[in-house]
């Protein structure tokens, strides 16, 4: 025990912390400017400078650590003095231009000077100058009011690591700048904004349109850009958001923010947004009331039911809305439409993973808490990159790597190269040489410890060595083993996985390398999710088999729950995925389509494809809150709102359930109040006041999520079931289907180049095309090609390409990145009919019923310089 | 006295390997080898040997720490950013005498166990730097150097390393940062460099005199070395000279020999025999002495009693033509070039110092503008992260207080 005493206030400890933390502890304030809760100490400010008994000079409170029996004083006259001068000098070069800058009234420097400062100042000198920086969309830098702090420059480095930014300079000259100049170029998660205690580094977006004292509501929401679901507040002045920033040290994001989560929010207030009901009359759209709009798809569903049957209707939900909205549409769909045609691009990986996953290992398997991936020790990362995808989880692996914690990537995945130790880039679709290999071995040095159904399994995949893996995946050996001896030391590590490992045609037996691997490192999984409910929709029953809480269709008694609780029969038989539908539309077999905010054309592959499959319909609806791509072919489109606009939950993939509030009024209808409505007019009553009613329904029937209320969300540790029945265990096998050694050794075409899906940092769905903040960073399509792919074509960096297929072309610029894949190129999906998903062919894989890219003659061409065709 | 620093120096090929074999380098290392390392670090703290970069730490205390921490890899660096202005005593050595400092940074090697060592070389001294290379080469050569140390099973691999002219870099941590590839600024201290120091591991860093200092003790014996000069701070001391005196330059002198001896005796006293105004005695960053106190014994341990400290050992004489307002200002000038900008008080108060010391010195100062230059310096002093802005708070009180009537005189 430690005791230390601050201003004749004794503290007891149970370990050394620093003078300020302690007196932070006893309420004691020492006022400070470079220290930040998230980052390591500095020292620089020398604003706490406190004095302490038997020690002849002032210290620095944020790194002296107390020692039992220190005498602390943090008001003498000496201190004060001190702190005083301190500030005097902060100022002398600072622009003092408070009436004109934003961080006026919120700047920590303001208030401190009016707490402790002098009044007066005495310097008689110029002071620096230095233009304010507009070089970037999104960043201004004025660099006049940089109090040289370091916190941004800490926090880009230590937390976030993007090393974009460093202090240039020496002595009164110093000042913040990035490495790449005047623009950021950097990953735009604005985390600098959030510790920068001035006006030095600011957003554009909100420049000159507020002050801090006229924010007149502050929502705690939860984002939307992804399965993440950080915590953080929206600023709302009048009827629009002001800003969005992280709540301090709340939820599993603790503090940070990523682009796509500050910035994206501008989306909300487009002008393109949709604030009618629109009914399509003679091919054109016509505005219509709600109760015309609603009358007219419940009129149409009903014949289409009446004459084709309920089987003959599908749904597609989307992993934006929320747990409420999809739980009244799977209901709709089921109770009210008698059809079991439900389904989400969660089906494209995601659901599927997980599906498998919990079949070996028990429900809930998963869902882990992101704050065990720095705990861990190894991370092994595959099939998408973490940085991207799930931008703050990507930085919990970052920080595992930051304490010396062995990370193995596999796979292409820009954002970790340079934090892992381990770097195994396999040829495309060659993972499950890699991976087979990576369990051969693994499998030799662990041992099978029991006799389990899946240890036999185990021990039944084909051995594959490491000499005959590096023929087909083109990785070294020696890479491999050093990556098997990192993961055989491991004891607790983290498994990460995306959702590209399935879309390849061995998609299956990558799920079954992975789960060995699992079972051999004895791992934790966490799954990337691209939707921020893309676990609500799972668990909610949006999917063709599965009932709200997490149980197959086929299971009398849970089915039989339902039926009781929604007073109708509901379909024993599974309904189609996600992709049998399209392709069901496409040969008529159904005639009408319920979509809830999901851009079909340009979420899903083969644009082309879907957008003749949608216009074969007899009827579709579409909610969304943009005339979308797929809306345009609709009959009727129902404005919804957005996130920010409503009030309902979200689940993580950690499988915490958060509460999405309104923030600002929409023009639109929530989903489970549309579906609701035309649910009424079919004769089955829905009386829904609020989301909250529904969230009681939830509670009642599903026993994942027995007894949950809002108010347990509100905790922000709602994780279920938290008052549930216990998760059911795992080990059923069924059908799981061993692969043969030569599956697992597919060697990829010889001079074929294949098309990946690039998941961008900056973009989020084609949501995002919406945002002018993220399209002002990412404006343009692109493709990213490895070294020996761009040499071979004659490629540069900035060179414009014509990218053909068999089904289209794209004009994207190139990137070159040595850690492509080789022969193939990456182009992300985001940019609506510049996306991947309008060249690329895809097949469905009927194991696992996901997409799965198909062979594609790839042509590139380079556009404005020397056109010379190189065909492949 | 017999040279041991400088000796070898007047041969025009000293920086050649054999011509310091044969003036009897080397010789120590083989001696060394012979000893145990707990043995070598225990001669070092015997002989009373202290840090000659300019705080005059006990040499044998730093290494005792650093063999106290059990850590592996260990480091040893040598600091050969010789920046302080007035300075350039290691200079003869990196330049004329190169083998001296490999010498003694393989015997520190080999007695603190660290098998890696770097020279971190101001960038300023590019010719040395060829110099040390070469001569690191000829070392490696006649296996000096490398995996098998005189064929002892010794390992210690030496490198160079160039900074890119900052001053600050010749603070230990900034220097670590500055190795490390990072910006340099000092870093938090503790944990100190003999536990966690380059890359996290135990470091000891020498100044080139101090390591130069080594193989001479392990030469003559700890209680042969601790006889020379003064008692509390022994053995033979580079004193570099300059200014208005007759013959400046570097001079092997023992400790404790008082300023005058250096500056009448040994540099020929005063150019053109005009009048003593002020000296500085050890590097810029020490308080400025008046002509009539200069018959303080040159050490770490009385300079203080003196007013003043031995710093560097670089004396600055000016005599009686000089502007000490002008010198203060040129010196304050170098300061705030030189600040690395962590703290405040360095970062903004030296840069005000700066300008008010221009307008006194440019004829353009007002009454209040001493006083307010004191307010500011006492400002810094105590406040700053590392000694550098304290130094420069140091130089103002001192130049006022010691002339304060000189800058009156420039305001009219």
């Amino acid at each position: 025990m430690i005791t230390v005493t601050i201003n004749r206030k004794k503290i007891e400890l149970e370990k050394p912390v620093t003078i300020l933390k302690a007196a932070g502890m006893a309420g004691i304030e020492i006022p400070t400017l470079c220290n930040h809760e998230m980052l390591e100490a500095y020292g620089g400010c020398r604003l706490c400078l406190v004095e302490i008994e038997k020690m002849p000079r002032l210290q620095t409170s944020c790194t002296q650590y107390v020692t039992d029996g220190m005498v602390v004083w943090t008001e003498t006259e000496r201190v004060v003095e001190a702190r005083k001068a301190m500030l005097e000098f902060l100022l002398i070069n600072h622009a003092l231009d408070c009436p004109y800058c934003d961080k006026a009234g919120e700047c920590d420097l303001q208030d401190m000077v009016a707490k402790y400062g002098p009044t007066t100042g005495r310097f008689a000198e110029g002071k620096r100058r230095h233009p304010e920086s507009f070089e970037d969309p999104i960043i201004v830098r004025n660099m006049e009011r940089c109090i040289s702090c370091t916190r941004c420059v800490r926090m880009c480095s230590k937390v976030q690591g993007a090393y974009a930014i460093s202090m240039v300079n020496r002595s009164n000259k110093t000042f913040v700048e990035p490495f790449s100049g005047g623009k950021y170029d950097c990953e735009y998660c604005g985390n600098c904004l959030t510790v920068c205690p001035v006006g030095a580094i600011m957003s554009r977006m909100h420049r000159h349109a507020y002050r801090p004292w006229l924010i007149e509501k502050e929502v705690d929401t939860v984002c939307s850009f992804c399965g993440v679901g950080c915590s953080m507040v929206l600023q709302v002045r009048g009827n629009s958001i002001v800003r969005a920033v992280p709540k301090k040290g709340a939820g599993s994001n603790k503090g940070l923010l990523c682009n796509r989560g500050r910035f994206g929010y501008d989306y909300v207030g487009s002008s393109g947004r949709l604030d009618s009901p629109m009914i399509k009359r003679d091919g054109k759209f016509q505005r219509a009331s709600w109760s015309e709009a609603f009358t007219f798809i419940a009129d149409r569903l009903k014949k289409i039911k009446d004459e084709n049957g309920g089987s003959s209707i599908a749904g597609i939900a989307s992993g934006r809305c929320t747990n409420e909205d999809g739980y009244v549409f799977q209901k709709f769909m089921r109770a009210v439409l008698g059809s079991n045609n439900i389904d989400s691009v969660a089906s494209f990986g995601y659901a599927q993973a997980q599906r498998f996953f919990e079949g070996i290992f028990g429900q809930g398997v998963t869902a882990n808490s992101m704050r065990g991936i720095p705990n861990s020790d190894g991370v092994f990362v595959v099939g998408g990159d973490p940085t991207a995808v799930n931008p703050v989880l990507g930085l919990q692996i970052r920080a595992a790597s930051g304490k010396g914690v062995p990370v193995v990537a596999a796979g292409y995945m820009p954002g970790l190269m340079i934090f892992a130790t381990s770097r195994l880039i396999p040829r495309p679709f060659t993972e499950t040489a890699l991976l087979s290999a990576l369990v051969t071995e693994l499998r030799d040095i662990k041992g099978i410890s029991g006799k389990g159904p899946f240890d036999i399994l185990i021990n039944d995949i084909p051995s594959v060595s490491l000499g005959e893996a590096e023929e087909v995946c083109g990785i070294p050996s020696e890479d491999m083993r050093s990556a098997v001896d990192a993961l055989s030391r491991m004891t607790n590590p983290s498994i990460v996985i995306g959702r590209d490992i399935l879309q390849q045609p061995e998609g299956q037996a990558c799920l079954l390398l992975l789960a060995a691997l699992i079972s051999l490192l004895n791992s934790r999984i966490y799954l990337l999710s691209e939707l921020p409910n893309e676990q609500g929709l799972v668990d909610m029953g949006c999917l063709p088999d599965m009932l709200p809480g997490g149980r197959h269709l086929s299971v009398e008694s849970f089915r039989r729950r339902y039926e009781e609780f929604f007073g109708v029969d509901i379909p024993s038989n599974p309904g189609m995925g996600i992709m049998e539908m399209i392709e069901a539309a496409h040969d008529k077999r159904i005639k009408a389509l319920h979509v809830m905010g999901e851009d079909l054309v340009y979420n899903m592959p083969d644009s082309a494809y879907v957008k003749a499959a949608l216009s074969k319909l007899d009827f579709l609806v579409v909610h969304d809150i943009f005339m979308t791509e797929t809306a345009q072919l609709a009959d009727v489109v129902i404005p919804s709102l957005s996130w920010a606009e409503k009030e309902g939950s979200y689940t993580n993939l950690e499988r915490k359930m958060q509460l999405v509030r309104k923030a600002v009024e929409g023009k639109g209808m929530e989903e489970w109040r549309a579906v609701s409505e035309i649910s009424k007019l079919l004769g089955f009553d829905m009386d829904y006041k609020s989301s909250v009613d529904i969230m009681t329904e939830i509670a009642n029937v599903s026993p994942l999520h027995k007894d949950i209320a809002y108010a347990d969300m509100a905790g922000g540790e709602c994780m279920w079931p938290y008052k549930g029945e216990p998760l059911r265990h795992g080990m059923s096998l069924e059908g799981i289907e061993m692969p043969d050694k030569g599956s697992l050794l597919k060697k990829p075409e010889k001079d074929r180049i294949y098309i990946g899906i690039d998941k961008p940092l900056f973009h989020f769905e084609n949501l995002s095309r919406n945002s002018a903040a993220l399209s002002s960073i990412a404006p343009e399509p692109y493709m990213n090609v490895g070294k020996a792919l761009a040499d071979s074509l004659s490629l540069a960096g900035g060179d414009s390409v014509s990218v053909s297929t068999g089904t289209g072309s794209l004009k994207l610029s190139v990137q070159v990145d040595p850690d492509v894949p080789e022969n193939s190129i990456m182009v992300p999906d985001n940019f609506g009919d510049k996306g991947a998903y309008t060249i690329m062919k895809w097949k469905m894989n009927s194991a696992i019923k996901a997409p799965v890219a198909d062979a594609t003659g790839v042509t590139i061409k380079k556009i404005k310089r020397a056109a010379e065709e190189v065909a492949v | 006295m017999e040279k041991f620093l400088l000796r070898n120096i007047e041969n025009p090929n000293s920086t050649d390997i054999n011509e310091y074999i044969k003036a009897g380098g080397y010789k120590a290392l083989l001696k060394a080898v012979e000893m145990k390392p707990a043995d070598i670090v225990s001669e070092v703290r015997k002989s009373g040997l202290r840090g000659r970069g300019g705080a005059g730490f006990p040499t044998g205390m730093k290494w005792a720490f650093a063999s106290a921490d059990p850590k592996k890899p260990r480091y040893m660096l040598c600091n050969a950013d010789e920046g302080e202005p007035g300075t350039f005593k290691d200079r003869p050595i990196l330049e004329k005498n190169p083998h001296l400092l490999i010498e003694g940074m393989i015997i520190s090697g080999y007695a603190l166990e660290a098998e890696y060592g770097y020279i971190y070389i101001r960038g300023e001294y590019p010719a040395a730097k060829d110099i040390l290379d070469a001569a690191i080469k000829q070392a490696h050569e006649k296996g000096y150097l490398g995996d098998n140390v005189s064929g002892k099973g010794v390992r210690f691999h030496l490198y160079v390393h160039q900074g890119a002219g900052a001053y600050i870099c010749g603070e230990e941590t900034a220097l670590i940062e500055s190795l490390e590839g990072k910006r340099g600024q000092p870093r938090i201290k503790p944990p100190f460099p003999v536990n966690e120091g380059f890359l996290s591991k135990p470091t000891i860093i020498n100044n080139v005199e101090t390591l130069a200092n080594i193989p001479y003790i392990i030469e003559i014996g700890a209680d042969a070395y601790a006889e020379i000069g003064s008692p509390d701070c022994p053995g033979p001391k580079l004193y570099s000279v300059s200014g208005h005196v007759k013959r400046p330059g570097v001079y092997e002198l023992p400790m404790g020999i008082t300023l005058r001896e250096i500056i009448y005796d040994h540099c020929g006293g005063i150019r053109g025999d005009k009048k003593l105004k002020a000296v500085i005695p050890g590097g810029i960053s020490t308080p400025i002495l008046p002509a009539d106190a200069i018959d303080c014994p040159m050490d770490f341990v009385n300079m203080p009693k003196h007013g003043s400290m031995l710093g560097s050992g670089a004396v600055m004489v000016f005599d009686e033509t000089v502007d000490l307002v002008k010198v203060c200002y040129r010196a304050i000038k170098f300061f705030e070039h030189e600040s690395c900008g962590k703290c405040t008080p360095c970062r903004e108060g030296v840069g005000w110092m700066r300008a008010i010391l221009e307008r006194i010195s440019g004829g353009s100062g007002t009454a209040e503008d001493i006083d307010l230059l004191i307010e500011v310096s006492n400002n810094i002093t105590g406040k700053t992260f590392c000694p550098l802005g304290d130094g420069a708070a140091m130089v103002v009180q001192n130049f006022v207080k010691n002339f304060r009537s000189e800058f009156e005189e420039k305001i009219h």
